[in-house]
């Protein structure tokens, strides 16, 4: 038997009783995620009788049609067109009202809006300034998120990392953000990476990005991520601190300055927030300012920062622009 | 004499503990004699700190001559996120 996403949808609202089963690989499973179903995961041909009416899902309803007429089984419905189909519905019936308040300024508008729930996102470094850069990404309805980072929540991360409670000490910055941010935006996908940004992953972690954010706190993984920020052809949003200082820039797009180009070598005589200290509002500001540019960018709204290194000090409220 | 405008961002406005400075300069001062001006006033402060030169909110990644009027401005690196 089939049922189509329509239909399935109807069972939704209904509240019926019924079973998913995606049958799909994990990455299919990550990259069409069956929002609102809650799928049991069978990843085999071998589909186990349940006592409620089955639904069975793969990524265009023919594998799983199959399956049924082969296995003679009963009580159970192959989702028409699959995970795409389901997919395409959902995006379909997306409530764009959410988005109301910034729809209306002319320079997003409803196509704009598009660009962001189509959009994926990397930032590397779930810390100060990957933080605010997250959350506030979710909240204007970036499609997709990947947070990348091997560190683990310390106490001192408290004061400006605000994702991560005095309960989360200890675990991993990412699944702990994933959880508070799913709960910002139920329908955007957040892919946590658990792993440190580095000469052998960091291509493959960005490749299929729209943008990178660099939110890291050391200047060795900065000119990493602008290597493959320029060899994956991905524009990067840097953010950077010094106490009550923040540098913004937009780098690497369509061809604007990077920041080897600034500083070809490492350079030396950069500080860290644990050297020199930093207010906790600090990187809100700057993290914030790295996602402005970055819906900016994803967009296409000028003048933005692309090719441009801007500082903001936050003693006494003063910018400087300067291009690259 | 030409006038020039200095600001200065995080080690070196920690450095010299001011945010700005305006500086009489010898007529041809180049932008690399500015900053040997700058690193020996900072007293051993910004030794081993690369500095990049931005002139007119432009950066200048060669030596250049300075003009009277300009505005320079010293951006070291910074790393902390």
């Amino acid at each position: 038997m089939i049922i189509t996403p329509q239909e399935l949808q109807q069972w939704l609202n209904e509240e019926k009783i019924f079973t998913v089963v995606d049958i799909r690989p994990d990455d299919l499973r990550s990259e069409f995620p069956l929002s609102g179903l809650h799928p049991i995961i069978v990843e085999t041909d071998e589909i186990p009788v349940y006592e409620n009416k089955t639904i069975l899902v793969c990524q265009f309803g023919i594998v799983t049609e199959n399956i049924i007429v082969e296995q003679s089984l009963d009580n159970t419905f192959s989702l028409l067109g699959g995970a795409q189909a389901w997919a395409a519905l959902q995006s379909e019936k997306e409530d764009l009202s959410r988005w109301s308040r910034q729809t209306v300024l002319p320079e997003i508008g409803l196509e704009g809006q598009k660009k962001l729930l189509n959009a994926t996102v990397g930032i590397v470094g779930m810390g100060g300034l990957g933080c605010p850069a997250a959350q506030s990404l979710l909240a204007a309805g970036i499609g997709r998120l990947r947070i990348i980072d091997g560190d683990k929540v310390e106490l001192s991360n408290l004061h400006r990392q605000p994702l991560y409670g005095p309960e989360d000490v200890g675990r991993l910055k990412v699944q702990t953000a994933k959880e508070k941010l799913e709960k910002l935006n139920e329908s955007a996908v957040v892919e946590t990476m658990d792993v440190f940004f580095n000469a052998d992953n960091g291509l493959d972690l960005i490749r299929d990005t729209d943008i990178v954010i660099d939110a890291t706190d050391n200047i060795h993984t900065r000119l990493l991520i602008d290597r493959f920020s320029k060899e994956a052809g991905v524009p990067m949003v840097y953010g950077g601190l010094f106490r009550y200082e923040g540098q913004v820039a937009g780098l690497n797009v369509n061809g604007s300055a990077g920041y080897s180009e600034l500083f070809p070598e490492p350079p030396t005589g950069g500080d860290t927030c644990a050297d020199v200290g930093v207010l906790g509002m600090l990187p809100g500001i700057i993290g914030n300012i790295q996602s402005l540019e970055a819906v900016k960018l994803i967009v296409g709204i000028k003048p933005n920062l692309a090719g441009k290194l801007l500082v903001y000090d936050g003693m006494n409220h003063t910018t400087q622009t300067i291009e690259l | 004499m030409i006038q020039v405008k200095v600001k200065c961002f995080s080690q070196v406005q920690y450095a010299l503990g001011v945010n700005e400075l305006s500086l009489e300069l010898e007529p041809g001062t180049t932008s690399a004699e500015l900053e040997e001006l700058v690193r020996n006033t900072a007293q051993g402060k910004l030794d081993g700190v690369i500095l990049r030169i931005a002139v007119n909110q432009k950066y200048v990644p060669v030596e250049i001559e300075l003009k009277d009027g300009d505005e320079i401005a010293f951006i070291p690196p910074v790393q902390g996120g």
